[in-house]
């Protein structure tokens, strides 16, 4: 999915942080399929971008595109759609259902990606095979994160939106993780944009945004 | 959507601590929707049974009003209504037909012998007049009714209050009268002595008793006949005749006059010996006797249901006088239907009640759904699918409190019949075909309102 940014700014992003930005108030191209990172220090807007991108906010000046198409122009039902086929999001607050097991969260998603692997597979590859069955609210932060990464992927998507996937992974779950994510974004060829605070996970990017 | 992904939204949504809103929706849509399927039936029930009574409201006797004590009226004659005020009572609204009384032109008097044989025991004696109307007017025409000159008894109906005045009041008073059945009542002898000398002698027998008529009735062709036999004219046709400025020997009768010659006729002058100074030319009074000879002066109305305000209040300004029975029928009538339309409306302020707080309860169920609901929006579930969920939870609890509301209702009226048939007011037992029909509005009704409640909220989530 093609994303185009002209001179977009948010109304709650502090004047200081606008000039050293490589995304507020500039103009960006990126093409399908790329593969971006976008770091910066909390309180800059990293969740920010990717809710304009997931339709969740408004609040903004400039434009954002999306194929060619403004984000702030989509009815509330172009974006039902979006988000269930062709944008998938992984939230920095994971928005998982605690009373839930991990597998039947993994199954709470109005469609699966045809082009994700399967569940199990999944699971063994990020290390929470023998976790899938308790309730989500019994794991720790860490192993939440896997079980929202995983969710993400199984949505079908387009684009990618991974807000600080990370956060809480040692350095081999990240690994894991990466491999994971890089395999079905390829298999989907679709764009991806993860949001770190400063670490660089081990993904190779195309391209690398400051905020 | 599979199953185990509807299980799992089922739950994720689920949220606790709204439960006791609900039940105390579900108890006023019980007692709502109760009362008012109870009072739909009842209303229709208590219609029909007030249709299908042969109710005294729909027939009333018509009299003018008589005025003044016992001295003016002797030797009046009587008020009988003139054809034009005849034919105006039948074009009122609600008038469906009228029948005239014919009263016994001849002394009458009767001997009642309890005992069920003439000459045993002591007889109940009494001076009585005799009535008629067309058979039509009758409660029901009772065996034994028709009467032909070759009959050996004539048939009598009189008011159901006699018989009760002589168990509760007479008989009691006096050892020799005993109480009467109905049955033994009708198998008394009864003798008729007619003329002021008792120069006839009939037998009677009671063959019915009415709740309608507050008359002593024999039949039409018994009393023409009679009249026409053993009748004598009344004060009314009776007149004093004037010659030469002076009335003229003792009063004449109609007959009399009318067999005057032609010329004495139109010359000659008489007044009424109520009132001997109004004189008038015979020619006049003949005129006048011969139109309103057979007109009454008690008639039977039959009106379409009860009677209304204005038609007593137009009755009341022509100066008829009628009997007082229906006013307390139609008194009931309306005390019961303003029972049910109390109930009816306590019914829809509980049901209003109830689809409120169901509705209210249903937008609180949402809002402490909300982070998991907002949390499926954000995943792409459609919202009409969060609706379908809220709704379906909505209706696995209103369903069953409204089939309870009309077992209720259903056990309720079932009850009611039973006790009414006790008292004698035959009411089906069961709902009707239009209760039901009223229950499936109400019910689509409550589902629809409810499940715009609930979109709504669920809209204001995806926003």
């Amino acid at each position: 999915m093609q994303i185009e940014l002209k001179s977009l700014r948010p109304y709650p992003i502090p004047d200081k942080f606008i000039p050293d930005s490589e995304v507020w108030e500039k103009n960006l191209h990126i093409e399908s399929g790329r593969k971006c990172l976008l770091s910066a220090q909390s309180g800059k807007g990293k969740s920010t971008l990717l809710h304009v991108l997931y339709g969740l906010r408004r609040d903004c000046s400039g434009e954002a595109f999306l194929d060619g198409r403004s984000v702030f122009s989509n009815t509330a039902e172009e974006w039902e759609a979006l988000r269930k086929t062709r944008i998938s999001l992984l939230f920095q607050d994971l928005k998982l259902f605690p009373q839930l097991t991990a597998r039947d969260n993994l199954g709470l998603i109005p469609e699966t990606n045809p082009k994700a692997p399967p569940v199990d597979e999944m699971l063994a590859q990020v290390g929470m095979e023998q976790f899938c069955n308790q309730p989500v609210e019994t794991l720790s932060f860490g192993q939440r994160q896997r079980i929202a990464l995983l969710r993400a992927l199984r949505k079908p998507f387009e684009l990618l939106l991974l807000d600080e996937p990370f956060s809480h992974l040692d350095e081999e779950n990240t690994d894991h993780a990466c491999r994971l994510i890089v395999e079905t974004v390829e298999r989907n060829q679709a764009s991806l944009i993860i949001s770190s605070l400063g670490d660089d996970p081990p993904i190779s990017f195309d391209e690398r945004f400051r905020l | 959507m599979n199953r185990s992904q509807e299980r799992s939204m089922r739950e994720a949504v689920r949220a606790k601590g709204s439960g006791w809103e609900i039940w105390i929706a579900s108890l006023g849509c019980l007692l709502g929707s109760s009362l008012l399927i109870l009072a739909v039936q009842l209303y229709q029930d208590s219609n029909r049974f007030f249709d299908e009574q042969v109710s005294p409201s729909n027939f009333f006797t018509l009299n003018k009003k008589i005025h003044g004590g016992a001295l003016v009226n002797m030797g009046k004659g009587e008020k009988t209504f003139t054809q034009e005020e005849l034919d105006q009572i039948e074009k009122m609204d609600g008038v469906m037909r009228t029948g005239g009384f014919t009263r016994n032109k001849f002394p009458l008097t009767l001997y009642i012998w309890p005992s069920g044989k003439v000459g045993l025991g002591a007889a109940a004696k009494t001076d009585l007049f005799f009535e008629s109307i067309p058979d039509e007017f009758l409660d029901y025409v009772p065996d034994g009714w028709n009467w032909d000159e070759n009959s050996s008894t004539v048939p009598i109906i009189v008011p159901k209050f006699y018989l009760d005045l002589w168990n509760f009041g007479l008989a009691p008073s006096r050892v020799e009268y005993p109480t009467l059945s109905n049955e033994a009542a009708t198998g008394m002898p009864i003798e008729l002595f007619i003329g002021n000398n008792r120069e006839v002698t009939l037998e009677g027998r009671f063959v019915a008793f009415s709740k309608r008529i507050n008359s002593v009735l024999v039949p039409e062709s018994f009393l023409s006949q009679a009249n026409e036999k053993y009748g004598k004219p009344d004060a009314s046709q009776y007149f004093f005749l004037w010659k030469d400025g002076a009335v003229d020997g003792p009063p004449r009768t109609l007959g009399f006059l009318r067999d005057l010659p032609e010329e004495q006729k139109q010359s000659g002058e008489v007044s009424p010996i109520d009132s001997p100074a109004e004189r008038k030319p015979i020619s006049e009074i003949l005129a006048a006797q011969t139109s309103d000879t057979h007109l009454p002066s008690r008639i039977i109305v039959q009106i379409e249901g009860s009677p209304s305000d204005a038609f007593l209040a137009k009755l009341e300004k022509e100066g008829y006088e009628i009997n007082r029975e229906f006013p307390e029928q139609d008194l009931v009538k309306k005390i019961t239907n303003a029972i049910f339309l109390g109930m009816a409306i306590i019914g829809v302020l509980f049901s209003i009640s109830s689809i409120a707080t169901f509705a209210t309860s249903f937008r609180l169920v949402v809002t402490q759904a909300s982070e998991p609901a907002t949390n499926l929006l954000l995943l792409g579930f459609p919202s009409d699918s969060l609706t379908k969920l809220f709704f379906q939870r909505f209706v696995l609890i209103f369903i069953p409190v409204f089939l309870f509301a009309l077992v209720l209702g259903f056990g309720l009226q079932y009850l009611l019949s039973q006790v009414g048939k006790k008292v004698g007011i035959d009411m089906e037992s069961g709902l009707s075909i239009w209760t039901l029909v009223f229950a499936t509005i109400y019910c689509i009704l409550f589902l629809v309102v409810n499940r715009a409640a609930i979109e709504k909220s669920v809209d204001n989530l995806a926003k």
